[in-house]
């Protein structure tokens, strides 16, 4: 069992989970970089995902710690883990249908003003300033990705693709100090993918921390570093894609075929 | 026009003004925060009670000619009763709610609300010491009669004006809510719950939030009713009539209080009072049965084929870009992909 250390930005140690006697994530360990994308690669099955919602708060862990920047966020709920800066992305689109691509951005805005009954109660002189600068933010990141004449666009009317983009832009407009991203190209065309791809590179430079659930091992080469490989639940290996590459364990249970 | 006119536009009117707040009060848990409150008339009826026992002071014993029994009997001056409706609508939605919305979905949820929509009404039935069991409450006194010495009919008015007064005080309450932050992510809290706590919002918080505002609101809505009424039983709040606001609410435009306020009008008061003119006809009783099951259909015909109401929810639209927007966007890196 590894202990994380003390300065680690994101670390897992010893993580447990099951479902009904089924051990998805058993004893799995390990720590991500700061300013990095770091890839979480496995075959089905493996616990990839598990481990996202037991970092995101969205399961508990039966065992195990996970810390974030020295602090202990193990097992706190998801909007409690979200308040520490860690915003996660979801595999299947979770847009808010019935609210525009410009609400769903809002929404997502950290620091909102107006978002308490009393707060609401003073009035829009109150929240409007800060509104107004979320606005002039969530247009600036449309404008970004292409979707500026989307604005006004019910979320629930987006394609598949679209989907994809807004889950990715929320994900960047609440400002996180690390993303957790669940196959955020799932789904969509080869040239939309690249696209997402240029973004989170362009997230990276930017100085953001990624955690990236990926299948296709062409994208998690291009992309991540380190990458983090598991399998029946644990971490089998870790390392550049390189050093992966050469190892026989992971080439035993995931590359081969 | 002539004095029986006046009397019935008027109480048409102040029962138009209690069903529109209902209305604010439900589509505020279902319309706008998507809470499926199946037990919404239990809270307009514990409203009800609480003015109606705050009103007619301390129960008398059957040995000294009293006849209906009830606990918390009080004389309490004018609006305290219809305040002290809304805050024990509001507590019994928080009891309900900690039960019923925190860890449970929204179909569960449903289901646990019609349960307790039934068990209530099977409770105040029963325990007839509570208030009064099947025959109800009776002769409540209307306030302010003592104090304003006015004809009947200009009563009537009095109280259209009160009811006035207390639909803008709703109004002004519902629409802080809907028109702030707060509304917004009360609708992503609806539209997907799991994304909106991973986005750092308490679901459970405002779900809770939504639901207690809505009870407050029941609650002053059953108070202004009984006060106007002056009587209140168990047959007032059958678990059917809460299906009567949820297709004011389907019909008007499920979101949008001013479509509410549409609906409030087009069902419980236009609809079931165009039914009051039908001749009678068959079977006693079969115009009332009726009326439910059209009720029933006329929601079914709406969400089949007009699932936004009459007046659908508003589209939020945000100014355009202002100048220190375009200052802003000139600033950014040059676009990247495609």
């Amino acid at each position: 069992m590894t202990r994380p250390a003390a300065g680690a930005f994101l670390a897992v140690a010893d993580l447990h989970r099951e479902f009904g006697g089924v051990r998805a994530v058993n004893g799995a360990s390990f720590e991500i970089p700061p300013g990095r994308i770091t890839g979480l690669i496995g075959p089905n099955g493996a616990g990839k995902s598990t481990v996202l919602n037991l970092i995101a708060g969205a399961l508990r862990p039966s065992a195990g710690r996970v810390s974030f920047r020295g602090q202990d966020i193990t097992g706190q709920p998801s909007y409690r883990v979200a308040r520490h800066g860690i915003i996660r992305t979801f595999q299947l689109s979770s847009e808010f249908a019935r609210l525009t691509v410009l609400e769903n951005l809002l929404v997502a805005a950290p620091d909102p003003r107006g978002e308490a009954l009393w707060q609401a109660a003073l009035g829009k002189w109150y929240w409007r300033p800060r509104e107004q600068e979320m606005v002039a933010q969530a247009r600036e990141l449309m404008a970004r990705f292409d979707m500026s004449g989307k604005e006004d666009e019910y979320a629930g009317n987006l394609s598949g693709g679209q989907k994809r983009l807004l889950e990715l832009m929320r994900g960047l407009m609440a400002r996180p100090a690390l993303l957790l991203l669940d196959e955020p190209m799932a789904g969509v065309n080869p040239a939309l993918a690249r696209r997402i791809e240029q973004h989170l590179l362009d997230a990276c430079a930017g100085g953001l921390s990624m955690l990236m659930i990926e299948h296709e091992l062409a994208v998690v080469e291009r992309l991540c570093d380190p990458v983090i490989v598991m399998a029946q639940g644990r971490v089998i290996s870790q390392g550049t894609m390189a050093e992966i590459r050469a190892d026989q364990e992971v080439l035993d249970a995931y590359l081969i075929g | 026009m002539s004095v029986a006119w006046q009397f019935y536009i008027s109480t048409v009117l102040i029962y138009l003004g209690v069903d529109i707040i209902a209305c604010w009060g439900l589509n505020l848990q279902f319309g706008v925060a998507g809470l499926v409150n199946f037990a919404y008339i239990i809270f307009q009826a514990a409203g009800a009670y609480t003015a109606a026992v705050l009103t007619l002071g301390p129960a008398v014993p059957p040995s000294k000619g009293g006849f209906q029994t009830y606990v918390g009997g009080a004389h309490w001056p004018f609006p305290l009763p219809i305040l002290a409706a809304g805050l024990v609508g509001g507590a019994l939605a928080a009891v309900v709610g900690i039960i019923g919305i925190r860890r449970l979905r929204s179909d569960y949820e449903a289901m646990v609300m019609l349960v307790v929509s039934l068990i209530a009404t099977s409770v105040a039935i029963n325990q007839v010491r509570l208030v009064n069991g099947p025959n109800g409450l009776a002769l409540v006194p209307k306030p302010l009669a003592s104090l304003v010495n006015l004809s009947p009919i200009g009563y009537q008015w009095l109280f259209v004006g009160l009811t006035a007064v207390v639909c803008v005080c709703v109004y002004w309450l519902v629409h802080v809510v809907t028109s702030s932050p707060l509304g917004r992510t009360l609708r992503a809290v609806r539209d997907n719950e799991p994304a909106a706590s991973a986005l750092g919002k308490n679901v459970t918080g405002l779900r809770m939030l939504a639901f207690v505002l809505g009870g407050v609101i029941a609650g002053i809505s059953g108070a202004i009713l009984v006060e106007f009424i002056s009587a209140w039983s168990p047959g007032s709040w059958l678990y059917a009539e809460t299906f009567v606001y949820f297709t004011a609410i389907i019909v008007g435009g499920s979101g949008n209080n001013f479509g509410v306020m549409v609906g409030a009008l087009l069902v419980p008061v236009a609809f079931l009072e165009a039914t009051r003119f039908i001749p009678q006809f068959g079977p006693p009783g079969l115009i009332d049965a009726l009326q439910w099951i059209i009720v029933g259909v006329l929601a079914l015909v709406f969400l089949w084929f007009w699932p936004r109401g009459v007046i659908p929810e508003r589209r939020r639209r945000f100014p355009t870009a202002t100048a220190d927007d375009r200052r802003r966007l000139a600033l950014l890196p040059p676009r990247t992909g495609r």
